[in-house]
């Protein structure tokens, strides 16, 4: 049996395999570590779905930055990326990818719950950041509200609704004036809008954090 | 007939009653507190209004109307510094942790108010003003030679006849009114307020209005003496003086910006919306 013949049966097999797959697993280093990783993701998985699910609006955020990063090129919803690819990659992508960005999310949400200091200002974007380090940030910065939030909820439940609506006006303000400095570097106004985007970002911390309420 | 004058007479007792029931929860408090020249007074209200006038003298003082038991106000003064705060107790809310106050100062007085709902007011001074809010509805009148800082989430923000102003107002999505505002310095960084200003953009000064989504209309006199700058990334922009064109750092398309000089060109303008629509009046 080759790898690529093991590969292409392995999504139909997964969870117990043949004599031939097997014996193919004993001699081939790479599928052994290939179903080994899979196997990592998938207890994995199994694991984060016990734990706190972070909420709908994480997911979307996901979904939205990935859509900006041109990672989904259609207004659909995040699992139409699956589809669009050639079968043997989609059995392979499939639980990795879900795995991958449901770790990913949970780990920013729970690590977001941790930060001490909230009111810190974001750091200077550059135009020049990679995508992967963007939506880094966009995820970061969804986990940090999602926090604010809570905060807000337990503290001053009247004002949550009002936190979270110039929030994501902030959040959206900030994503314009990006795009808008990374296409024009040189643009003194671009470089203008992105500085104002993240002070407001900055006084509604503030403003939530600064509140001496009950 | 004699039944209806009785009845309306005994509705009459008992919302007299009701009335002073709810009154009498409700507390004074007066504060006074003698201060030098430049004095600084800050007030700390989570829910209330704060509303701040000149007073005679080297003199603060603070009246407050507390409305309960949840809710306490702390004083002191340190030197030329004068604090009051309102302390929510557990179980407050908006209304049970409400506090009024109405504070005179010295004239020259600078002062810092902060209150979550507002409304925050402060009129005929000539110190620094420093106002936040966060719903507030915040109105600062008659300020002359000093700095005026505003922050509000969704607080409408009015300024009239501020003059010889360093004026910063930040703002997510409360409307920004400017009326008469003039000064070294005035910048307007809104996200979706509407900005407006109507005025003369003094001589000398630097205006920058600054919105996301939000319009600005700006309206200035014929004589006014500007450099303008405009532009709107996805809105449109509109014009109705005759300019001098000027140099800008970036490509004016006709429709989504405008550049040019107004008279001597005595103050900058910059007005610059992303998918605002910009309009600059001629009164």
């Amino acid at each position: 049996m080759t790898c690529e013949e093991f590969q292409r049966v392995l999504p139909e097999n997964w969870g117990g395999h043949t004599v031939e797959q097997k014996e193919h697993l004993k001699s081939c280093s790479a599928c052994s570590e290939l179903v080994s990783d899979l196997n990592a993701i998938s207890d994995q998985a199994g694991l984060l779905q016990a734990s706190e699910e972070p909420c709908p609006r994480v997911w979307s955020s996901i979904e939205i930055a990935l859509r900006q990063e041109g990672l989904i090129h259609e207004p659909q919803p995040l699992r139409s990326l699956v589809p669009a690819l050639p079968r043997w990659r989609a059995a392979w992508l499939m639980p990795l990818a879900a795995a991958f960005l449901m770790a990913f999310g949970v780990l920013v949400f729970e690590r977001g719950t941790g930060r001490p200091q909230l009111a810190q200002q974001p750091p200077a974007p550059s135009p020049a950041m990679t995508a992967g380090v963007r939506l880094d940030r966009g995820l970061s910065v969804l986990a940090e509200d999602e926090q604010l939030l809570k905060l807000m909820a337990a503290r001053a439940p009247a004002l949550k609704a009002a936190y979270e609506s110039d929030l994501r006006a902030v959040d959206s303000y900030i994503r314009d004036a990006e795009l808008s400095a990374r296409d024009n570097p040189n643009d003194e106004v671009a470089q203008r809008y992105l500085m104002n985007a993240y002070e407001q970002r900055a006084m509604v911390y503030q403003m939530a954090l600064d509140r001496s309420l009950p | 007939m004699q039944q209806s004058i009785r009845h309306a007479a005994r509705l009459s007792t008992v919302l007299i009653l009701a009335v002073a029931a709810f009154a009498a929860n409700e507390v004074r408090k007066d504060y006074h507190f003698k201060v030098g020249h430049r004095s600084s007074v800050s007030v700390i209200n989570q829910y209330g209004p704060i509303s701040v006038k000149p007073a005679t003298g080297h003199h603060v003082v603070v009246t407050a109307i507390l409305h309960s038991d949840k809710v306490e106000v702390y004083e002191s003064q340190s030197g030329n510094r004068v604090s009051v705060l309102s302390h929510l107790l557990p179980g407050a809310d908006a209304e049970s942790g409400r506090v009024d106050y109405e504070v005179q100062v010295p004239a020259d007085a600078s002062v810092t108010l902060h209150s979550t709902t507002g409304p925050l007011h402060a009129e005929r001074l000539h110190g620094d003003v420093i106002l936040e809010g966060n719903t507030a509805n915040v109105d600062v009148r008659d300020v002359n030679a000093g700095h005026v800082h505003v922050k509000t989430l969704d607080g409408p923000v009015t300024l009239t006849n501020i003059t010889d102003g360093h004026v910063e107002i930040t703002s997510v999505s409360g409307d920004v009114a400017l009326k008469s505002v003039t000064g070294p310095f005035v910048q307007v960084n809104s996200s979706s307020g509407r900005i407006q200003y109507d005025g003369d953009f003094g001589s000398g000064g630097q205006y920058e209005l600054t919105s996301h989504t939000g319009d600005i209309e700006a309206t200035a006199p014929a004589y006014a003496s500007i450099d303008v700058t405009a532009r709107s990334e996805q809105g449109k922009v509109e014009n109705d003086f005759p300019l001098n064109p000027s140099h800008t750092s970036f490509v004016v398309r006709a429709g989504s910006a405008f550049a040019g000089t107004v008279g001597k060109a005595a103050s900058s303008v910059k007005l610059f919306s992303f998918s605002g629509k910009i309009h600059l009046r001629k009164r």
